[in-house]
């Protein structure tokens, strides 16, 4: 096993008086690992590429602001209450998009993303009432330092890739390959495909709440426009596809990665960034579409 | 009374821009099923050749539709030819990841070249109307409608009645027996990309008269391209019209009696339900599998 001491060196890295940006790079390593892992839940192992998973995080980024400056509450309760929102949300708009085969649902979770993004910028200005404040964003009081989402970070990813690696195995798992090998052949031999991607979908939602949540408690300031960026769901499916969708690691090391690319090269050259990353899906795509992961896996 | 019919027009006008550039983008999906999210940069393409001519050698923006045309049907031919043409067989998710790849590097490109200043073309004729009893028409809104009938009528027409037109609609609904028949699928394919991407051009050519263009303009524009497209029925040309139409008309009036950054918000609605309700389009046209 790599991964103990892999474990065991992350874990001490706050403690190991490397500098503040280590530590702050590595924080948001882990939580891009954990939202390009929750998109490869559901969108990796079945094909259905979903869109709009921002969506998720919005709505998880919105839920922790609303609770934590307008009703106080501590963050771990606000964070937690985050994902399951998220998750319920879910449920209404997965149970009729995941009906919708390939095309349609990625166009339909799409709309919805941008949907909720319109609704927070426009509920105020039209209800007459100050509540998810528009276009002006929330401030959120003040957190505690890197280390503090360091360890959250980390906490997030290994949950979500331990999922990630049972849902593999399990039957469940099965079931969500099979609907991406061959649905309808899988509904006739009786899998209930529907419910599996639902599941599959509620549960990436509610990671994506949680994450969204951390994450703004680490920017303490928020507005629709970085909340709902399509750029993050972007961000995603270019993580999950480099590294090797439906894979365990494939996620983290694609999100590795891009972030470190990004790192490098997105404050001083930012359109040679997302020009590299636009080479890089294409030759990804033409040359080995398994990802990183899933080509070396082959070998 | 005045009000509407002012904003009953203009919703028409619009739902015509709407409909001009969103033809390409129903073709290509109805032949090949891809679903290419760099339609909107082929929008900002057509735009931009006809802001450098005009703004360097002085061309009147009409005088481009040609070269537009020209150009942009080499780019989509050359891109489907030898891109995405190789992942024909793989599943569609693939083309759309592929599509947006190319997204990437042509609208990042545009904006490391031209900046990303606003920009306009002011004719001498910009903004000149015609009045009628009181409802105002600008002229090159009205062109840009008559351009989308001539598209959609044009499109119609290439389908249902030459021999390229018959091989495309064979390479679309059996692609395997079409190249039995002896129809060559992957000049065929080319071709087809290349006439979407040509008449997506134009309309971006006529789009630069009136409205503000930009590098990263695209994918708006494709976000309304799938709104228009799936309201009409994918794949479906004449919906095009519907769907454009519809659109135009639910927004401009949403904007005159409620609130224009609501229109935005209830179009995405608009368009999820119909995406559950009836997903092959107001006309029941489209292809649903």
């Amino acid at each position: 096993m790599t991964l103990l001491p892999i474990t065991i060196c992350l874990l001490i890295v706050p403690l190991a008086g490397f500098s503040g940006y280590l530590v702050r790079l590595l924080a948001m390593i882990f939580l891009w690992v954990g939202k390009a892992g929750c998109w490869n839940i559901l969108s990796g192992m079945t094909g259905y590429i979903d869109f709009g998973a921002v969506g998720y995080y919005g709505i998880g980024s919105y839920a922790t602001a609303l609770l934590m400056s307008k009703a106080h509450a501590p963050f771990l309760v606000s964070v937690l209450v985050s994902g399951l929102v998220s998750a319920l949300i879910a449920l209404p708009i997965g149970l009729p998009t995941l009906r919708l085969r390939g095309a349609y649902f990625g166009i339909a979770t799409l709309a919805f993303a941008e949907a909720m993004k319109q609704i927070i910028l426009e509920f105020d200005k039209t209800a007459g009432v100050r509540f998810f404040e528009g276009p002006h964003g929330i401030t959120l009081p003040i957190g505690p330092g890197n280390e503090f989402f360091y360890y959250f970070g980390f906490g997030v990813m290994v949950v979500v890739i331990a999922m990630t690696y049972w849902i593999r195995r399990s039957k469940f798992g099965y079931a969500l390959r099979a609907v991406r090998e061959a649905e309808q052949a899988a509904e006739l031999a009786g899998v209930d495909t529907l419910s599996a991607k639902v599941k599959a979908y509620m549960i990436s939602a509610f990671f994506l709440g949680l994450i969204g949540g951390i994450e703004t408690y680490w920017l303490t300031y928020i507005t629709p426009h970085m909340v709902f960026d399509v750029l993050i769901t972007i961000q995603m499916v270019v993580m999950s596809l480099l590294g090797g969708m439906g894979t365990v690691f494939g996620p983290a090391v694609g999100a590795s990665f891009l972030t470190v690319l990004y790192e490098l090269f997105h404050r001083d050259f930012p359109y040679t960034y997302t020009i590299l990353v636009g080479f890089i899906i294409v030759v990804v795509v033409l040359l080995m579409p398994k990802g990183i992961v899933g080509t070396l896996r082959k070998r | 009374m005045l009000l509407f019919l002012q904003s009953l027009i203009n919703g028409i006008l619009l739902g015509g821009i709407y409909a001009s550039y969103s033809a390409g983008f129903s073709l290509i999906f109805g032949v090949m099923g891809v679903i290419n999210i760099f339609h909107g940069e082929m929008v900002m393409l057509g735009a931009f050749l006809t802001y450098w001519l005009f703004t360097l050698f002085h061309i009147d923006p009409f005088l481009t539709l040609p070269l537009s045309f020209f150009l942009l049907f080499v780019f989509g031919y050359l891109v489907q030819r030898f891109v995405i043409h190789r992942v024909v067989e793989a599943p569609p998710m693939i083309s759309y990841i592929l599509t947006f790849g190319i997204h990437l590097i042509i609208a990042y490109s545009a904006l490391w070249v031209w900046t990303a200043d606003f920009r306009a073309v002011t004719t001498s004729y910009s903004g000149l109307n015609a009045t009628i009893g009181g409802v105002i028409i600008p002229y090159a809104r009205l062109a840009t409608f008559g351009l989308a009938l001539i598209v959609v009528a044009g499109l119609y027409f290439l389908l249902k009645k030459t021999e390229t037109g018959r091989a495309i609609q064979a390479a679309a609904q059996d692609k395997e027996m079409a190249r039995l028949m002896g129809v060559n699928i992957t000049r065929t394919y080319a071709l087809t990309f290349g006439i979407g991407a040509a008449v997506t051009g134009v309309a971006g050519s006529l789009i630069s008269t009136y409205f503000i263009i930009f590098p990263q303009m695209g994918l708006s524009y494709t976000i309304m391209a799938f709104c228009v497209v799936v309201l009409g029925g994918m794949g479906y040309i004449p919906g095009t019209l519907w769907g454009g139409l519809i659109l135009g008309v639910v927004q401009s009036l949403i904007a005159t009696y409620l609130n224009a950054g609501l229109s935005g918000a209830l179009t995405f609605i608009l368009l999820f339900i119909v995406l559950i309700v009836r997903p092959a389009g107001i006309a029941g046209k489209g292809i649903v599998d």
